[in-house]
């Protein structure tokens, strides 16, 4: 479970261009939620995101995972959350372009210690649930997009992390792709139980999410 | 992280060449730079050495500060003797230096005029092999005086001339002969040239009255590296608290300042070639590191602490510097150990540099594993310092910015 106190986020702070990007934000994110953060550009979507994935630090306020307090962690120990309990799924795929598609995948697994045995295990479910196994040996840039965004996503889900949080994942995908995406991740949702959170102005997604949480200004104006 | 380094060097093949490339050629030019400047070091020394003085000389304690014939060595059988017990010397001899007046018949000129044992001086000094005209002395070529060219430049001598010698005995009584020119040397070494005759010291110690005493004892050593302690032997085994035995730091004190001066300036250069060896790497590391910015961003985000990306500069940065250094290290080697045994020819060092007493234009490498694999421990060194503040700059980034980097 993720919670979030009276969060406070500051852009470029005490300078004449200070913005507040995130006000006040309280909120409670249960285990296995399948949800959207919705909202105009600049609401403040991605940067509530980077919170919750401690990707990024706050001014104010708390952040909890599982009752531990991660707002004000160090940037390490921040990593070690990262690497431990979140998968990310970007909007530009962001796969380390010297790997093959099977190292991608298990890329997390291997920093988390998982065996080699354990993680060819789970590369091939994984792949094989995405339907991406007959593309293994592929480096990134041989791949279509949409095949790209389903390797990000196999490598977010492959570590078993307890939140995905994927930040405009369609935003690169046709229409085809962005709804095989969506079937896939919810998918997963639902068979292994892996919460996911969303920010994106795609429609598919709005419709597909069990949850969506309105963002306007940096505040939530409709959970 | 060491695959990933391998594939990421593999990956990005122009820009891991260019690496390998720049750490080579620093390689190179390091080990060769520092095996010119030891081997014309040794050089200098060397030839030095090899003129007449020698690596180690015994002297009456007086002698080289006041002078004088009351501090000439007395009984200088009894000490060669203890010295040719010492496995480490190679050859041991007694000169009876004296200061006198030569006359031709047109012209005078002051002199040191030397007596000395022609066979053991064959091996002790390169007075023989400086021979440029007439032949080297004997132990029975009685009067035959051995003169450096430009001496007999300055007295307008011809070869089978003779010329009057008047100095002072050891007793302190007059002394004085005619000499016949028999050999003309030229070590190259202007001064010693134009001021330095010889003659066997069988015909000289009747004229000096010098039998049994000598000026001092020149040493020549068979390891230059162990004069110092040779040296505490030498003392150890005269036990004799009258003589003092030096060695050629204390003997050639102009050449040691020569040597340091031109260390400092060495020192200076190797200083500013690592400085260049280090801006070359780390800015091409930096240019290197700015373009993955994005890259480093992601792995980051996904997970990736800073001592991981660390590790991974640092493999990466490990195994190009190692194929280069593995490659660059027995070429340089073989170029140190080419230019040891045939030494590089620069026309007119010798003139230049011949206060210094070099007397030859040939500098000679220094071809030392010792010294060769400090070299190559430098450059290590230099690329895995080099990796710092590349390091430092993707840290100055946050994750999710870096991963944003455009």
């Amino acid at each position: 479970m993720i919670q979030l106190q009276n969060v406070n986020k500051y852009f470029y702070k005490g300078e004449p261009r200070e913005v507040h990007a995130l006000i006040d934000i309280t909120l409670t994110i249960q285990d296995g939620e399948f949800t959207l953060f919705s909202g105009p550009s600049g609401c403040g979507k991605t940067t509530l995101l980077n919170a919750i994935g401690a990707l990024d630090s706050i001014d104010s306020g708390e952040i909890y995972l599982d009752e531990k307090e991660i707002g004000s962690l160090s940037e390490d120990a921040r990593t070690s959350i990262r690497l431990n309990a979140m998968g990310f799924v970007f909007q530009a795929y962001n796969l380390v372009p010297v790997l093959s598609v099977e190292e991608n995948i298990g890329f997390i697994m291997k920093l988390r210690g998982f065996s080699d045995a354990q993680i060819k295990q789970r590369v091939l479910e994984v792949a094989s649930m995405l339907e991406i196994d007959n593309k293994l040996s592929s480096l990134p840039h041989a791949l279509s997009g949409g095949q790209q965004q389903r390797v990000a996503v196999a490598r977010a889900v492959a570590a078993k992390p307890k939140f995905i949080l994927a930040d405009e994942p369609t935003a690169n995908l046709d229409s085809k792709n962005s709804k095989a995406l969506m079937d896939m991740m919810r998918e997963l949702n639902e068979k292994e139980g892996v919460s996911i959170l969303f920010a994106s102005h795609d429609d598919y997604i709005h419709e597909n999410v069990r949850r969506i949480i309105k963002m306007n200004d940096g505040a939530i104006v409709d959970a | 992280m060491f695959k990933l380094a391998i594939k990421n060097i593999l990956f990005y093949k122009g820009r891991s060449i260019t690496t390998s490339v720049l750490t080579f050629v620093s390689t190179m030019l390091f080990v060769v730079f520092v095996s010119m400047q030891d081997g014309s070091h040794n050089a200098m020394l060397e030839n030095s050495l090899k003129i007449y003085t020698g690596a180690i000389e015994i002297y009456h304690k007086e002698y080289r500060d006041v002078g004088g014939n009351e501090y000439l060595i007395q009984d200088v059988k009894t000490i060669i003797d203890k010295l040719s017990q010492i496995d480490a010397i190679e050859a041991v001899s007694a000169r009876y230096e004296t200061y006198g007046l030569l006359s031709s018949k047109g012209q005078s000129a002051a002199s040191m005029v030397a007596g000395i044992e022609p066979s053991k001086e064959r091996v002790l000094s390169s007075l023989y092999a400086a021979l440029r005209e007439g032949e080297f002395l004997s132990d029975t070529s009685g009067n035959c005086l051995y003169m450096g060219a430009e001496l007999v430049k300055k007295l307008r001598l011809k070869m089978g001339e003779e010329l009057a010698f008047v100095g002072s005995a050891s007793d302190n009584s007059f002394a004085a002969d005619i000499f016949k020119l028999c050999g003309v040397f030229k070590t190259g070494s202007f001064e010693f040239d134009s001021s330095s005759s010889f003659i066997s010291r069988s015909y000289f110690d009747k004229l000096m009255n010098g039998e049994n005493k000598a000026s001092y004892i020149p040493v020549k050593i068979k390891n230059l590296d162990e004069v110092d302690a040779l040296n505490s032997k030498i003392v150890e085994v005269l036990n004799d608290e009258e003589l003092e035995s030096l060695t050629w730091k204390t003997l050639m004190k102009t050449l040691v300042e020569a040597m340091e001066v031109d260390n400092i300036f060495g020192y200076i250069s190797l200083s500013l070639f690592f400085v260049v060896i280090f801006f070359v790497i780390m800015i091409y590391g930096f240019v290197n590191v700015s373009s993955r910015i994005k890259e480093f961003g992601v792995l980051r985000c996904i997970g990736l602490s800073k001592s991981n990306i660390f590790l991974l500069l640092f493999y990466e940065i490990f195994i190009l510097s190692s194929a280069a250094i593995v490659l660059a290290a027995p070429l340089a080697a073989s170029i140190c150990y080419y230019y040891s045994i045939n030494p590089i020819v620069i026309e007119g060092i010798a003139e230049m540099y011949k206060d210094y007493g070099i007397v030859s234009d040939e500098v000679p490498f220094d071809f030392n594993i010792f010294t060769i694999s400090w070299n190559l421990g430098v450059i290590y060194v230099l690329n895995f310092l080099s990796v710092i503040y590349p390091y430092m700059y993707i840290n100055s980034f946050k994750p999710i910015e870096a991963s944003r980097h455009v």
